[in-house]
């Protein structure tokens, strides 16, 4: 039972990453822009939730804000941090350490404003029921799987099917053909951000109120997402969220076997055999070198 | 206060170190591993259990974290041949991780959460050099060394293939140099270096445990190549005085209270950063116009 028990709660935790993974890689395939900030969205997202239900706003409105911020942020990214940086040089590590620095800057300050330690927004949606003999689940975990698979289908829909999302998939494809067709790619890229960093917002609003908040968020759900995005292939929507659920089933089963302490490690063991094996990834195409 | 500058030159001396031998990987190989705090761990693992267990000498103890920090950065170099990129940054992150949990976890080798304590005064050659200044001397003279040997291997065959490497892999490897070789040796180099300040750490510190080799290390090592300036020998050692004197200075400061000083101090390195990537790619002691 404690496997079931452990499997549900992996696919829980999965659901999560994949919303988070494939915004990132929706931002990647279409910017060629590692975006490493993406957790720093996360953090930001999740901490604007918290912020107003702790005012006594109602969830829909923190949802709303937090998608305000998230969106905000990733958009700030893009304008402020990448275009400057992308007119003058562009290697990849400038962009990088940028991106990074910005994750430390947005860490701090949420420090600073809200302290080290857990935040938890309170919810009756986590009150654990006894589904089967030994089997304990929450309304959330309905909620967390049911607005994944929403959410994929929107997005999927929204790529396969409307201008945007076509754009966008040529933007990944060849940028120049694009700017000869007439569309702006800085638009398209800007699109990319927003949608990108909107899909940090379930995730983060779900963590507050199941295992909660903590500055440091901001660094796990981007080693996470960097993860997701590496084993799914980079780029690849499809692949960084089956790699999300798959790390997030893998973090919690590991717990059958061995100590808690290496269920995070775990994730990483299978980033960096992907890495040594099959670096294009589940979906990728050949990337070596 | 003398006591207290002593020491902060110790340790600006032992970071200085591992900044430069960062730099061998960042600014010269351009592998831009985040797993630097790893060998400087492994390094201060070994020469913690050597003063421990057998002999506390100083250059034994460097000798031998050296050694077995260069030995596993086959690890590193492993992902380093695969791979390039954001892929390579995304491997180093994994094995940054994985030996975090790995030195929380090993208890009989590293003493777990609790670290090892009780490490002997530094001797070298049987004679004690535990006093405060004796050992900064030491330190100055690894660290000259290391300089020294970096600069003679940079300006010789060996520095010039690896630039060519960092700057274009494929025109280095159409002119006929081992890719492979190279790119292991300056991983290898950077590794065992880095392995030589942990030990040089541990003595400093008397006390070693995983608090000290996480990936917030790794990155604070990172800021301080960068901000200081890549592919230069005096870059990374602006970048250990900033950084270190920072925190020092900070504490001075009338209106931070204590508690936010590690959030001040981040909020700042971070900004820092970003803010020379936009405008100073090449760091502080870089050349001004960008090299690409």
């Amino acid at each position: 039972m404690l496997f079931l028990q452990l499997l549900f709660n992996g696919i829980q935790t999965g659901a999560i990453y994949a919303l988070t993974a494939a915004g990132f890689a929706l931002i990647f395939g279409a910017t060629r822009i590692f975006h490493v900030a993406h957790g720093a969205s996360f953090a930001l997202a999740g901490y604007a939730f918290l912020m107003c239900s702790q005012a006594g706003l109602p969830w829909p409105v923190g949802c709303l804000a937090a998608l305000a911020v998230a969106v905000a942020f990733g958009l700030g990214m893009d304008a402020f941090i990448y275009r400057p940086i992308q007119r003058h040089e562009g290697s990849f590590f400038t962009v990088f350490v940028a991106a990074f620095g910005m994750t430390i800057v947005v860490q701090s300050l949420i420090e600073i404003g809200f302290g080290r330690g857990f935040a938890v927004v309170p919810s009756a949606l986590t009150m654990a029921k006894e589904v089967m003999p030994g089997l304990y689940l929450a309304n959330i975990f309905w909620v967390a799987v049911g607005v994944a698979v929403v959410l994929f289908a929107i997005v999927g829909l929204f790529l396969e099917r409307t201008r945007a999302g076509i754009g966008l998939r040529a933007l990944s494809e060849n940028p120049e053909l694009l700017r000869a067709y007439g569309l702006s790619s800085r638009k398209l890229s800007a699109l990319a951000f927003g949608l990108g960093s909107a899909l940090t917002v379930p995730g983060a609003v779900l963590t507050a109120v199941t295992s909660g908040l903590q500055p440091a968020i901001s660094a796990q759900v981007m080693l996470i997402s960097l993860a997701s995005a590496v084993v799914g292939g980079i780029g690849s929507l499809r692949g960084a969220a089956l790699a999300g659920l798959l790390l997030g089933v893998v973090e919690n089963l590991v717990i059958s076997v061995l100590d808690t302490q290496w269920s995070s490690a775990a994730g990483f063991v299978v980033l960096f055999i992907f890495i040594l094996f099959k670096p294009s990834g589940l979906f990728g195409q050949a990337v070596t070198r | 206060m003398i006591a207290y500058l002593l020491n902060l030159a110790t340790l600006a001396t032992v970071f200085g170190i591992l900044a430069a031998s960062l730099n061998l990987l960042i600014g010269y190989a351009g592998i831009f591993s985040i797993a630097h705090a790893v060998f400087f761990g492994i390094g201060a693992y070994t020469g913690a259990q050597l003063a421990i267990l057998f002999i506390p000498d100083v250059l034994l103890a460097c000798l031998a974290g050296g050694v077995l920090a260069g030995a596993l950065s086959l690890c590193l170099a492993l992902p380093a041949l695969r791979v390039r990129g954001e892929y390579f940054v995304a491997a180093s992150l994994g094995l940054q991780m994985m030996a975090v949990t790995l030195f929380s976890e090993a208890h009989s080798l590293t003493g777990g959460h609790g670290g090892l304590v009780g490490i002997p005064m530094p001797t070298l050659f049987g004679i004690d050099i535990s006093e405060p200044a004796t050992f900064l001397v030491f330190c100055l003279l690894v660290l000259g060394g290391v300089l020294l040997a970096i600069r003679m291997l940079m300006r010789g065959s060996f520095g010039r293939a690896l630039m060519a490497i960092r700057d274009s892999e494929s025109a280095a490897e159409a002119f006929g140099k081992d890719v492979p070789r190279l790119k292991t040796l300056a991983v290898g180099l950077g590794c065992t270096l880095a392995g030589v300040a942990g030990a040089l750490f541990a003595f400093y510190m008397a006390f070693v445990n995983v608090e000290s080799f996480t990936l917030e290390q790794s990155i604070l090592v990172m800021a301080m190549v960068i901000i200081g300036g890549t592919a230069t020998l005096a870059g990374p050692l602006v970048g250990v005085l900033l950084l270190l004197l920072l925190p020092a200075a900070l504490s001075f400061l009338p209106f931070i209270p204590p508690t936010q000083i590690g959030a001040v101090q981040q909020l700042i390195y971070g900004g820092a950063m970003t803010l020379l990537m936009i405008f100073r790619p090449a760091g502080l002691a870089g050349q001004s116009t960008g090299r690409r």
